[in-house]
């Protein structure tokens, strides 16, 4: 697991040597998002208010931003999870120049074969340390804010060593969190069998989903 | 007399205490977790959080970005005397939440489900939350929870009705399961303390697990023997998950397993799992008769756990 530095606009050979599990600290523009500005994007055709440049960073991230006499004063930061945006993924990958996307959580299958395709990767916290983050981070400035609000406006940061990440995903389809699964899925038959729970364990059903679209 | 001044400057400093200052119970379940993680980077992870926490304090910064669902919980005193009664009560912590979102100590996040409108001070239908108990005294107690999104939102709160057939494994299995799933990706942000409710109707079961996710003092345990007995065993299953912090792997993904349990109908027992944030962020003050009000260690809300 190497550690590496990396400041946007990212190049293609900064991200295809990545790997999951790798460990990166940020500097550069980098700019926010949550599903609002996406679905006003991507869904009801508004164009963006600026142009991401070639190798953009994009972070998934609704900060608590109060307005002083002498400018924004951020007050807490923390990435948000990323898979509530799949289905705008693909499409922010390709559209917004990104080569980077950080976020809690991780994406899905289309985003994925975006990153794979356009060499993007994300990227995801391992600690909730806001207080460790905010002196990396310097607000630039914001866009569509009345249009969005405080939480769901595009922010421009210029970021200064913000990390550390992990790279849950990278450019040749991997996901960290795949492998986790594995272990996890080992885990869960010996924590059964520490409880006593038989392997062919069946509820007793209480009811059937014949007229449900329940699974 | 309780004046609505007072309520609205005790829900204030809830909801700043709160916010910045994580509570002495989670604090040293961080340290505990740290001296026990065997995955280097988790470990990283929770000394970093910690470290976090210590500055959000000092700074009296929001410790998390995400300041979750407003919700209260008051134990009233049976003979408070409360000027303008309950509405009054309710209209202050009001007050003060929208103090409190207007100096940044919580965010902007409650909105209309369908409009998406947001009112900009977190004051909407049915938020904030409240509920209450009633107890022997002239005092009101209001504790002040933020209910993370994360936690909420991606499978760490659910429920299940099992059958008595599958009786106690059945409960355990669901709870081992739910949390399996939730926790994938730290989309729940582990590690969690753990809520669980057992029996009731589907509502009962579902505030149980809230309230021993939100209210109980990590490290606490239920004082009858077979409900212990059931923390300790899915507290041991959980963290033998091998999810730890955020779930990038490690040995520790709960910081605690509280049940909590009411009498069921003979038909079924309701289970409902709650997960809380590992930044865990609740504050409790006190209002006396003389209108004075102190900050207590924690909500008391069953009995002394």
């Amino acid at each position: 697991m190497a550690e590496y530095h990396l400041t946007a606009p990212l190049q293609d050979e900064d991200v295809l040597q990545l790997h999951i599990g790798d460990t990166v600290y940020l500097s550069g523009p980098a700019f926010t998002c949550r599903s609002k500005l996406q679905r006003y994007i991507f869904d009801e055709g508004h164009e963006l208010p600026f142009i991401p440049e070639e190798g953009s960073i994009l972070i998934h991230n609704g900060p608590i931003v109060v307005k002083r006499e002498d400018g924004w004063e951020l007050m807490s930061f923390m990435p948000t999870s990323s898979i509530r945006f799949e289905k705008w993924g693909a499409d922010s990958v390709e559209k917004w120049n990104l080569k980077l996307i950080c976020g809690k959580t991780t994406m899905g299958d289309n985003t994925s074969k975006a990153m794979k395709k356009f060499h993007c990767v994300h990227v995801s916290p391992r600690s909730v340390s806001p207080l460790l983050w905010l002196k990396s981070i310097s607000i630039e400035g914001v866009d569509l804010f009345e249009e969005m609000g405080s939480i769901e406006a595009p922010w421009h940061f210029v970021l200064n060593e913000l990390g550390p990440f992990v790279v849950d995903m990278d450019c040749y389809g991997n996901n960290l969190f795949d492998k986790i699964d594995e272990i996890v899925a080992d885990n869960k038959q010996k924590v059964y069998r520490d409880l006593d729970i038989p392997s062919d364990f069946r509820y007793t059903k209480l009811y059937d989903n014949k007229n449900t679209c329940e699974p | 007399m309780i004046t609505s001044k007072r309520i609205e400057e005790a829900a204030f400093q809830a909801i700043k205490s709160g916010s910045t200052d994580i509570s002495s119970d989670v604090r040293e379940a961080f340290i505990k977790a740290i001296s026990r993680e065997s995955d280097s980077g988790a470990r990283d992870g929770l000394e970093k959080t910690l470290e976090s926490i210590k500055l959000a304090e000092e700074y009296e910064r929001p410790s998390c970005a995400d300041t979750g669902w407003p919700i209260f919980y008051i134990k009233a005193g049976n003979e408070a005397q409360i000027e303008g009664g309950f509405m009054a009560l309710e209209e202050a912590i009001r007050d003060g939440v929208r103090r409190a979102t207007k100096e940044g100590y919580i965010r902007k996040t409650m909105k209309h489900p369908l409009t998406g409108f947001d009112p900009g001070d977190n004051i909407g239908a049915n938020i904030p939350d409240f509920t209450y108990q009633f107890v022997p005294g002239d005092s009101i107690e209001i504790t002040y929870c933020a209910k993370g999104g994360g936690s909420e939102c991606f499978g760490g709160t659910r429920q299940k009705v099992v059958a008595f057939a599958d009786g106690t494994k059945g409960i355990e299995k669901f709870v081992i399961d739910a949390f399996a799933d939730a926790a994938r990706a730290g989309a729940i942000c582990p590690p969690s303390i753990v809520g669980v409710g057992i029996g009731g109707t589907a509502n009962v079961a579902a505030n149980l697990a809230k309230e021993a996710a939100c209210l109980r003092l990590v490290g606490s345990h239920h004082p009858e023997e077979n409900i212990r007995t059931i923390e300790e065993r899915l507290y041991k299953g959980i963290n033998g998950l091998g999810f730890g912090i955020l779930g990038a792997g490690g040995s520790t993904s709960a910081l605690a397993v509280n049940v909590e349990y009411a009498y069921t109908h003979i038909a079924g027992i309701v289970v409902a799992i709650s997960c809380n944030c590992m930044v865990a962020r609740r504050a409790t003050y006190r209002i006396s008769a003389d209108d004075s009000i102190i900050k207590l260690a924690c909500a008391n809300w069953f009995g002394d756990r």
